[in-house]
């Protein structure tokens, strides 16, 4: 363990001096220490990667603030908590933000989706400007005539999501029409 | 993984010899001097107080310019520790103006006990909070500028403590330049407002600072 942790000191200081293989190895093993890390902190692995890599950018941007003298792990620590902490930020302020209000979830669930007033030939041009999921979803009930319940079963969304952009589309299409 | 592979690659090639940052003392003195420099400058453009040998006689005076003085020296300090990403690994020393800041308010505790009678309110009010936050632009401006340079993970404290020590330099340059022997004047207009700045300095140190 000493080996090791003596050898990134040593590895950095190469790589300060222009060293590219000591440089690659160095990151390499960043990499390798801070894998289980940010797997104990993160479910998904393609997150885990996604933050690795700004880790490994973060640490790129700012090795003029390591010398080499003092131990490597704790200054790698210190930019890999720094950007975990930015990313669960972001992560959850965006989460918060696409997050709707429960009144509008509550009238949303009272309606009934599946009952259209017009038919789904007149605004399909419309319904096609739709985000995608959005789109499918709306055809699958209004051109296919599938339940909400069937539509989530078949797409792989909970029932009450699919009533959500069911909701959110005919909003926007509602929104749409009266233009 | 081949991405990690693929960007570390990247990041290999496009190194080069690279010079460190200076170490944090070596930075907080280049710091210290610079902004020692410019209080002589001020003192030498605005003069000192005419009654500065009869303040000097005053402990509670020269007591709370030394404690000011200490503010400034541990906030300058600590401002550079924090502008890297590991706090240098010296995070001890950084709780340094915790300690100063106590002792100076224990010191402004005294020196207010001992005005007694209190010496007379000056007439002018906000003017001197002006005067302090115009002497500190240049030290502010010059510290955050640095700090851009560096990597602080803390950078609402980092920013709040660069203020602080900009305006303590401010208030110290005034205190030696101003006839004012009131402590309820200078508690209300030179102190309160410098650390009010140093709160503000939290805000900006998010808005300025963040990397």
């Amino acid at each position: 363990m000493t080996k090791i942790a003596s050898d990134l000191e040593t590895l950095m200081q190469q790589a300060l001096e222009g060293d590219k293989h000591a440089y690659a190895e160095l990151l390499r093993e960043t990499a390798h220490f801070l894998r289980p890390f940010l797997r104990q902190k993160l479910q998904a692995d393609s997150e885990v990667d996604d933050l690795l890599q700004e880790i490994l950018l973060s640490i790129h941007k700012v090795r003029h603030t390591y010398d080499g003298m003092r131990p490597y792990k704790p200054w790698a620590f210190a930019i890999a908590k720094y950007r975990l902490l930015d990313y669960l930020r972001n992560h959850y302020a965006d989460r918060l933000h696409s997050a709707i209000d429960m009144s509008v979830l509550e009238n949303a669930l009272q309606d009934n989706v599946t009952e259209y007033r017009i038919s789904y030939e007149s605004i399909s041009g419309e319904v096609s400007k739709l985000p995608e999921k959005q789109a499918l979803i709306i055809r699958m009930m209004h051109q296919e005539g599938y339940t909400a319940k069937e539509v989530a079963e078949k797409i792989g969304m909970t029932e009450s999501a699919v009533k959500v952009a069911a909701h959110r589309a005919y909003k926007t299409l509602k929104h749409q029409l009266e233009e | 993984m081949d991405n990690i592979e693929q960007l570390i690659k990247t990041l290999s090639n496009d190194t080069a010899k690279i010079q460190p940052a200076p170490h944090p003392y070596l930075l907080s003195l280049k710091w210290a001097v610079a902004t020692v420099a410019y209080l002589s400058l001020l003192l030498v453009i605005f003069g000192l107080r005419p009654d500065f040998l009869q303040a000097i006689e005053n402990p509670w005076f020269v007591v709370e310019i030394l404690a000011l003085f200490s503010i400034f020296v541990a906030t300058l300090v600590t401002t550079s520790l924090l502008a890297f990403p590991d706090i240098h690994q010296k995070r001890a020393i950084a709780f340094a103006p915790i300690l100063m800041v106590s002792m100076f308010l224990v010191v402004i505790f005294f020196a207010w006990n001992a005005d007694h009678p209190p010496a007379s309110l000056p007439d002018h009010t906000y003017e001197c909070t002006l005067c302090i936050i115009l002497a500190s632009l240049l030290p502010a401006v010059w510290t955050f500028y640095s700090l851009r340079k560096l990597a602080s993970v803390h950078y609402r404290l980092a920013g709040g403590l660069a203020l602080l020590s900009a305006t303590s330099i401010g208030a110290l340059w005034l205190r030696l330049y101003e006839v004012n022997d009131s402590i309820i004047h200078v508690v209300e207009w030179h102190y309160l407002p410098m650390f009010v700045i140093g709160l503000i300095g939290l805000w900006l140190g998010e808005i300025v600072l963040k990397w």
